[in-house]
């Protein structure tokens, strides 16, 4: 799966999300948002749900299994939650072997 | 009473989940049976799922395949379980780690495969059924009380996780109800249980109506303010 899919996925999944915040909460969904600890703007409720909702559109849409919340997630010195970016690349990892 | 509700209910086929199961399709829900074996019920809104409980894999793979057929689930009974009754020293491995399985580690992956669908309709009810036998804590009882005080404590600790979806998690605690699982007790075991009973504030066993009352309670759209409540049938506690 191209790169740029998955941007696509990861984003709209976050934006979808925002939609549900109150209008006090919500935010502008950009490359370097922070999906989890200092300077996040999501709580732990809201990343469970991304993921979630991750898991589910890439296994139901397109076929590809993947654990966002593995040990191997959260092991790596890099987390897949700092942005954005960081979550689209470990995706793209995991499609990739997949 | 349940039209357009779909209920899903674990060990449909026999016992308190086929009564619970023909009661919700009586009141115009369709129903997901999942059990073992083969469907055992015949009606239009019944759609059976055949899963070995005890194999985790095996409930991950089936919410898949329930997820293509359905869009939502309103109402999960979390009814399934097995039971030998054996002192702690002489337990069968196998058996102990069926209890495990079925009876707590089940009713965790069908709960949270449910609440995946019922997130995104921002409604739902999760009803364990659980067993006197955490309060009276019977000698012979010991894995199957751990595994049902289990669930007493994992629908609280959902009901504060899945509370901001509109999803509620509550707990049935009936006493001894005349099922086949019952029945396949030894005659000693009969014996205990019957002294059991007698013991009881009310002193019989648990009918039909007595439990679907509490089910009907926790499933209903009122009961929306109603979370990690534990009712005890029979006057236990």
């Amino acid at each position: 799966m191209e790169k740029k899919k998955i941007t696509e996925i990861v984003t709209s999944t976050v934006c979808s999300l925002v939609e549900t915040l109150p209008a006090e909460q919500k935010f502008i969904v950009d490359q370097n948002t922070i999906l989890f600890g200092t300077g996040s703007k999501i709580d732990s409720l809201s990343l469970v749900s991304i993921i979630v909702d991750l898991e589910g559109v890439f296994s139901s849409d397109y076929g590809i299994d993947i654990s966002l919340t593995d040990d191997r997630a959260m092991m790596r010195k890099k987390s897949p939650f700092d942005s954005i970016t960081a979550l689209v690349d470990y995706i793209e990892e995991l499609t990739l072997e997949n | 009473m349940y039209k357009d509700k779909i209920v899903l209910i674990t060990g449909s086929s026999r016992g308190i989940g086929s009564e619970t199961a023909n009661y919700f399709l009586k009141n115009n829900a369709v129903v997901i049976g999942l059990s073992k074996g083969v469907p055992a019920i015949g009606n239009v809104n019944y759609h059976h799922f055949s899963v070995d409980l005890a194999k985790p894999e095996e409930i991950i793979k089936t919410f898949k395949n329930i997820a293509k057929h359905f869009k939502k689930i309103d109402i999960v009974i979390n009814n399934a379980a097995v039971l030998t009754s054996q002192y702690s020293m002489i337990m069968p491995l196998k058996n102990a780690v069926d209890m495990v399985n079925v009876d707590l580690l089940a009713v965790f992956l069908v709960s949270r495969e449910s609440v995946k669908l019922m997130r995104k309709n921002q409604y739902g009810r999760i009803i364990n059924i659980s067993s006197m036998a955490v309060s009276l804590e019977p000698a012979g009882d010991s894995l199957y009380a751990a595994c049902k005080a289990g669930i007493n404590t994992l629908a609280n600790v959902m009901a504060k996780e899945f509370a901001s979806f509109n999803i509620t998690c509550n707990t049935l605690a009936i006493t001894a109800y005349e099922t086949d699982m019952l029945k396949q007790h030894s005659p000693e075991a009969q014996i205990k249980i019957k002294e059991i009973i007698k013991k009881l504030p009310i002193a019989r066993m648990a009918e039909k109506d007595d439990i679907l009352n509490v089910i009907d309670f926790f499933a209903s759209k009122r009961s929306g303010y109603i979370t990690a409540q534990t009712v005890y049938l029979g006057g236990v506690n």
